[in-house]
């Protein structure tokens, strides 16, 4: 029926696709599929030994966790922690299976994956194996803060389809080595990857805190301009941010800024010597390690500027326990 | 995930990724059909159809011969050349119809088996979207279903357009594994071709056995 035409397909193409089929055939044997919510389950890798990372928007319920493991024998795991800011969820699995092909996987070499890198989103949406998808990384970028307050160390997009269940999959280069964890729900639907760095880092905290540690302060901002006569007579400069600062529009009742005197209507202008414009500027001074200390506010307040200082508090855990918080826009006014 | 970036990220690789790929899709047009029905009512779009044998059966998708009364297919060849089809059968479950060309000497294609594939694996698509003829398309194999070697369909990780509806997914090494079919989530599904295999030696059995 057939032609029996000769096959003589490219040498370098076949390569490749050999590479990439070795490479998922590696990766598969650390990503795991997630029971923790209806009908498609999500993916997560397995980190170190007997923890699993997952993203913490497919973690819909904290018991009767399953998770299925590279071989298709069926495990089960505890929550161990997670963290909205970064979308990361701890599991342990318990007990650890004795053996079978379960692998914490290797490293890509730091900064090894660049704008126009051949990559693999490697998941396993349920128990029929593992699936791929191949594309590109189309954007590398510095540290970000997510919407909701979490510091992630590089802004990596890819061009590439997070299909359902993909979100906790490993990102894989084309020798297999993982370079990071995906995620759809960090950017309103764009494929995102956490790089290595961001979830050890979260990683380490949900397993020693249970908790990743973020500044707070207890108010809602929004961006204002001043005049440049306003600028200049509290000597904020002449430059395009002496203009700008933050309006403050809500103050959360006995939250530090509340504490510290804050009151609404305050203009934030500087924070620590540094000039404030937006309220993105404000939350780089929350990272977790300004929890207890004191910052220098700068702010316009009755036509005058003064400073004020502000003892950063923690925000509690709880906060942002949900996990599968959505914001509509992600940007905005801030509340931090 | 289109061609372009393939190649592009091959580097210095890339020029021969482009020649290869070239070569690929000059092979697979040339056994890939343009398919349209011509006469009365209502028309479906164009499709593709892959030529199946030497002597004219060629391979579509059902719903890209909807097999009204008063209308027949046409079938386009790579040179140009166009002809009057019989729709010999349909299958609307697997969506698959055999037609029949009054030909003989045809380049037909290669036919392989989806049920060796792995993921990450790279495959290509021909075909006419958006009547555009001889698109090509680049992916990789999706998903395995596991421990169900007799799976119908293909999963893959391709950019496709209604025009590829019965066009050939295949291989780097040209041999068609399947019959791109549909889009579900993103994802292009193609029925295997052992799936077609057995529907076309089905429909030439039934047609032996009815002739006198």
């Amino acid at each position: 029926m057939s032609s029996s035409s000769t096959a003589t397909g490219g040498a370098t193409l076949r390569a490749l696709s050999d590479d990439l089929a070795a490479a998922v055939d590696r990766a598969a044997a650390s990503v795991v599929a997630i029971h923790a919510r209806p009908r498609i389950p999500a993916s997560g890798v397995y980190w170190r030994d007997g923890i699993i990372v997952a993203t913490s928007h497919t973690i819909r319920r904290e018991q009767d966790i399953t998770v299925t493991l590279p071989g298709g024998a069926t495990g089960r795991a505890q929550l161990v922690g997670r963290d909205g800011g970064t979308d990361i969820a701890v599991l342990r699995l318990a007990p650890v299976p004795p053996s079978g092909p379960l692998a914490i996987p290797e490293r890509a070499v730091t900064d090894s994956v660049r704008v126009g890198s051949l990559v693999l989103a490697v998941g396993r949406p349920g128990d029929d194996g593992v699936s791929a998808s191949l594309g590109v990384v189309s954007t590398v970028g510095e540290k970000w803060r997510t919407w909701s307050g979490g510091e992630i160390d590089r802004f990596v997009r890819l061009d590439l389809a997070i299909y359902d269940g993909f979100s906790g999959g490993a990102l894989v280069d084309a020798t297999g080595r993982i370079a990071g964890v995906n995620c759809s729900a960090l950017a309103r639907g764009t494929p995102l990857t956490i790089p290595n760095v961001t979830v050890d880092r979260v990683v380490d905290a949900l397993l020693t805190r249970g908790h990743v540690a973020r500044g707070y302060l207890g108010v809602a901002m929004q961006p204002v301009r001043l005049t440049r006569a306003m600028a200049e007579r509290f000597g904020l400069g002449t430059g395009e941010v002496a203009t700008r600062g933050v309006l403050v529009v809500m103050i959360e009742a006995d939250s530090p800024a509340d504490r510290g005197g804050l009151l609404i209507g305050d203009v934030i202008v500087g924070i620590d010597g540094g000039a404030v414009g937006e309220p993105q500027d404000v939350a780089e001074h929350l990272s977790g390690e300004r929890v207890g200390t004191r910052l220098e506010l700068e702010i316009v307040r009755g036509g005058e500027k003064r400073t004020l200082p502000v003892t950063v508090g923690e925000r509690r855990p709880s906060r942002d326990a949900k996990g599968d918080r959505q914001d509509p826009e992600g940007r905005g006014g801030g509340e931090q | 995930m289109n061609a372009a970036g393939v190649v592009a990220a091959a580097g210095v690789g890339g020029q021969r990724f482009a020649l290869e790929l070239e070569a690929l899709a000059v092979r697979l047009r040339r056994v890939t059909a343009r398919v349209h029905t011509r006469g009365r009512g209502r028309f479906s779009g164009v499709g593709a159809g892959v030529i199946w044998s030497r002597d004219g059966l060629v391979v579509t998708n059902a719903h890209v011969v909807p097999g009204r009364r008063g209308q027949w297919p046409i079938v386009e060849l790579f040179d140009g050349r166009s002809f009057e089809a019989r729709l010999l059968a349909r299958d609307a479950e697997r969506d698959l119809a055999l037609l029949a060309l009054e030909r003989s000497e045809l380049e037909a294609a290669t036919i392989g088996d989806a049920r060796s594939l792995r993921v990450g694996e790279i495959l290509v698509a021909v075909g006419h979207p958006f009547g555009l003829g001889g698109s090509l398309s680049v992916g990789v194999v999706h998903a395995v279903r596991r421990g169900d070697a007799e799976d119908a369909w293909i999963r893959a990780d391709i950019r496709l357009a209604p025009g590829n509806s019965g066009g050939p997914l295949a291989t780097l090494e040209g041999s068609v594994i399947g019959i791109n079919s549909m889009v579900v989530r993103g994802l292009g599904v193609a029925v295997s071709a052992h799936v077609v295999e057995q529907f076309v030696h089905g429909v030439m059995r039934s047609a032996e056995s009815a002739s006198p």
